[in-house]
């Protein structure tokens, strides 16, 4: 029995030159991290404790948790908290708590090297944050969360 | 009329503002914030009746209770560093006639300071 490759076609169009060179720098930039590389970074930066709360807050509480105004964990807070958790080298041994407030946030909550507690609380449009050393808080949008990610990172 | 300085109120804290080891400072950030006055119902019963009306198995249980002093919140809210003048406001309701409000906005700074000062009371062991 004689098997016969199928025949070659030409395709119909060629990309243009520099269309192609966009098609191949594009397929080379890095990918966003996917959701279980999410989940292990929570898992080793936060630990087991706080991995465990994000899934329960994740699916467990639904519009009208709580006294009956809480709202679901808004998807563009989780956003900007991942990429938060990505970035951010938190200190040694240090295990962050995790919450969700009543609009569907979620903050974090730890020390710095001298104890003093540093919050951030991550809203649809940017991080909200707290360090008790200064009793500072403030705002920034998710566009300007270097800033934030340089002013909290230990020294 | 306001509640008087010389009360005690608490505050129910449950599992999303509770991890075991942190308290969020989202327990009293914001306005409105729902409190309990001890004067009217002893902090015995509250355990019942916040397991009743305010926790939701399973996602969100009652860990602790929260204790604080009328006068003693004011103080904290008028010596911040952008003064508040804190008041609690009676509101009961259906489950609960000694409900109160503070119907001030609270700063997350400030949360922290009313956190701190806190008196925590874990569940009685039965």
């Amino acid at each position: 029995m004689t098997t016969l490759l199928p025949r070659y076609f030409h395709p119909a169009y060629e990309l243009d030159e520099a269309l192609r060179e966009e098609v191949v720098s594009l397929a080379v930039r890095s990918a966003e991290p996917s959701e279980a590389d999410r989940e292990e970074i929570v898992l080793k930066k936060l630990g087991a404790r706080a991995w465990g709360r994000l899934h329960h807050f994740r699916y467990f509480y639904r519009q009208g948790w709580g006294e009956g105004a809480g709202k679901p964990l808004s998807p563009r807070a989780l956003e900007g908290f991942h990429r938060f958790v990505e970035q951010f080298g938190f200190p040694e041994a240090c295990t962050p708590s995790l919450f969700l407030t009543e609009a569907g946030h979620l903050e974090l909550y730890w020390e710095d090297i001298r104890g003093g507690a540093i919050q951030v609380e991550f809203t649809p449009a940017g991080a909200e944050f707290y360090l008790q050393s200064t009793e500072r808080e403030g705002f920034v949008s998710y566009v300007n969360l270097s800033e934030l990610l340089r002013e909290l990172q230990p020294h | 009329m306001a509640v008087q300085p010389v009360e005690d109120i608490v505050r129910a804290i449950c599992t999303d503002k509770w991890d075991g080891q942190r308290c969020s400072a989202s327990l009293f950030k914001g306005e409105n914030t729902s409190v309990s006055r001890l004067s009217v119902i002893p902090l015995q019963h509250h355990w019942d009746m916040f397991r009743q009306n305010v926790q939701k198995p399973p996602e969100r249980l009652l860990a602790l209770i929260g204790e604080i002093n009328v006068g003693h919140l004011q103080r904290v809210g008028r010596e911040y560093k952008q003064p508040v003048e804190i008041t609690v406001e009676p509101a009961p309701v259906d489950w609960n006639p000694a409900h109160a409000i503070i119907p001030q906005p609270i700063t997350r700074g400030l949360a922290n300071q009313i956190i701190r000062g806190l008196k925590l009371h874990e569940p009685p062991r039965t």
